[in-house]
């Protein structure tokens, strides 16, 4: 009985601990969610005090006012849009292929693909940029798009997904003459749907997100994404514009943040499994 | 007949292929030749011709003495990184999953929740979190008598700072997957060891992190190669590198040379020593992982 107790006391401060952790995480976004609704004075007067006294919607308003808002938004939507359908099609494909045939090459294919991974963005950054001006799209949004779609790891995650199903399955489709295209609607895609549902959430967050490309071609703010458009209102000293700058923050984070929520499970399952290898 | 299939199907592999592998060429495999071809020529991005100079733009890149600090921030940088995204989350997973077990659904949820996040957003939100004058960290630092560094401007502090912005991010992912190894140990033989009254730290130290350190490289490796490039955002927003240097890194070194100085070689040549020191963890990652020299100590 005592023993029993101690164990259970011991666990509560193990979870104030982890507590904390949660606390230390979560504390950016609630601070910007609540100085977002103050207006500037009370924000940076008031910063001990959490709660907004007088709640406002003015940052809000000022960001749809002095920045073109609604087409920023829209840019980062298509490009993200555009980039996880096409992306998600052609890793499922790829994918598909590296587990389903048989060809020369294939391992050294997906070896070369799988290890530029470790290839940071630096390498290939001049030849992009100076490809992407050629092509007359520096400074658009399909320029944004283009180097997106070199991306291994959706082809991976959905590589480790198909290989969780029974090889026996596919082989018996085909001895009945069953095509490609039906084996990999009608078998394949049902069982790794969770998979392909976090590989195009990922897709979508990561694309929303992206920041270290377009700030590197696009030039007017029409054409701006939304981590860029951020980006003006920051520096090491913090800028004048605190509370407008934590109503961009809110609005940038607030679709992946919702997106998250939803597909939580989902997503967490099939990241748990990236680090197995198999 | 058979053979006749074997084709089609190889033929049906490189078609599906084909999209993916495009892209890769196109935007991946010929940008990283060209960027090697690049450290050997001396060019500006503009001007019509570009110079050939040998190795020059790699002896420049070994004698500057800028070079070196550079290399010592990013040791820096790997450092910190390693802690907050390496060993944190090692400990948390060997708290959550041999000695409380309960709440890992939550923890796991939550923890991973900035990782959705873009890291210009954890950049702007820390450098008002973090203001050493009106943040509050800073206030609540002052009521216990600390004065608050002026971190983007002090040598050392910049970087911690950027890496706590940076690990925000990254931690969830790391976390995750480190839990997903720690929790695949056998639970008998950690029973067994508990009931022999083998203490805790024991059991981490040598048998969770043995166990595990498949998982534990990978995480290693990815937190080596991706958190330096997670930082560069960072970086770029606040710091730019500065101050005097004292924040850059070798990828932010790349962009620099290129974006900034107009010094395409310099760029390139940076860019390709940053891959050779990856290669070597890469290599390093087969070597430990696939010949599964981690069962053994």
């Amino acid at each position: 009985m005592k023993i029993r107790k101690k164990i259970k006391d011991s666990q509560i401060l193990w979870h104030i601990l982890l507590c904390l952790v949660v606390a230390i995480l979560l504390f950016p976004i609630v601070f910007a969610v609540m100085n977002s609704f103050k207006n500037n004075t009370e924000a940076i007067n008031n910063v001990m005090h959490l709660l907004p006294k007088e709640p406002t919607l003015e940052n809000y308003i000022h960001v749809f006012e002095k920045l073109p808002f609604v087409r920023i938004t829209l840019n980062t939507f298509i490009i993200a849009v555009v980039v996880t359908l096409l992306k998600t099609i052609t890793s499922l494909f790829a994918a598909y292929a590296f587990v389903y045939f048989d060809f020369k090459g294939k391992g050294i294919l997906y070896f070369l693909m799988l290890s530029t991974m470790f290839i940071p963005f630096t390498v290939t950054m001049i030849p992009n940029y100076l490809l992407v001006s050629k092509l007359g799209l520096s400074d658009s949004i399909i320029g944004v798009m283009l180097p997106q779609f070199a991306d291994v790891l959706g082809i991976f995650m959905l590589r480790q997904s198909m290989r969780g199903i029974s090889k026996s399955l596919i082989e018996v489709a085909r001895l009945d003459n069953i095509g490609n295209v039906k084996i990999m609607t009608d078998i394949v895609l049902p069982l790794v749907r969770p998979a392909l549902i976090s590989t195009g959430i990922i897709f979508f967050i990561n694309s929303w997100n992206e920041y270290v490309w377009p700030v590197l071609i696009l030039k007017s703010k029409e054409n701006y994404t939304l981590s860029l458009a951020l980006q003006m209102y920051i520096s090491s000293e913090g800028g004048t514009n605190f509370s407008v700058a934590m109503a961009v923050s809110v609005m940038t984070m607030l679709i992946p943040l919702v997106l998250y929520i939803i597909f939580q499970r989902y997503i967490i399952n099939t990241f748990a499994m990236s680090g197995i290898k198999g | 007949m058979k053979k006749k299939l074997k084709e089609k199907e190889g033929l049906l592999g490189y078609l599906f292929l084909i999209p993916s592998l495009l892209a890769f060429c196109i935007f991946m495999f010929y940008p990283m030749l060209d960027t090697i071809y690049l450290s050997f020529f001396d060019w500006n991005l503009v001007k019509p011709t570009k110079t050939f100079v040998g190795l020059s733009n790699y002896i420049t890149l070994f004698t500057d003495p800028n070079t070196l600090k550079i290399l010592k921030n990013t040791l820096l940088y790997i450092a910190i990184l390693l802690v907050f995204n390496l060993i944190v989350p090692y400990i948390l997973s060997f708290i959550l999953s041999v000695i409380i077990k309960k709440g890992q659904g939550f923890y796991k949820a939550v923890f991973f929740l900035p990782s959705v996040i873009s890291l210009v957003v954890g950049s702007i939100l820390y450098t008002w979190i973090l203001n050493p004058v009106s943040g509050p960290v800073a206030i609540i630092a002052k009521h216990f008598g600390i004065t608050m560094p002026i971190w983007s401007q002090t040598e050392g502090w910049v970087i911690v700072v950027l890496c706590i912005i940076t690990s925000w991010k990254a931690f969830g992912y790391n976390f995750i997957v480190i839990l997903a190894g720690v929790s695949g140990v056998s639970q008998d033989v950690i029973e067994a060891a508990r009931l022999d009254g083998v203490p805790m730290i024991k059991i981490f130290k040598d048998m969770i992190i043995p166990m595990s350190s498949a998982t534990g490289i990978y995480v290693l490796i990815y937190t080596i190669v991706q958190g330096l490039q997670f930082v560069y955002t960072p970086i770029k927003v606040i710091t730019q590198g500065g101050p005097n240097y004292a924040s850059s890194n070798l990828i932010y070194k790349s962009y620099h040379e290129a974006f900034t100085l107009y010094r395409t070689g310099m760029s390139a040549a940076t860019s390709v020593l940053t891959v050779a020191i990856f290669m070597v963890l890469l290599i390093l990652e087969f070597k430990f992982v696939e010949k599964g020299v981690y069962y053994e100590n």
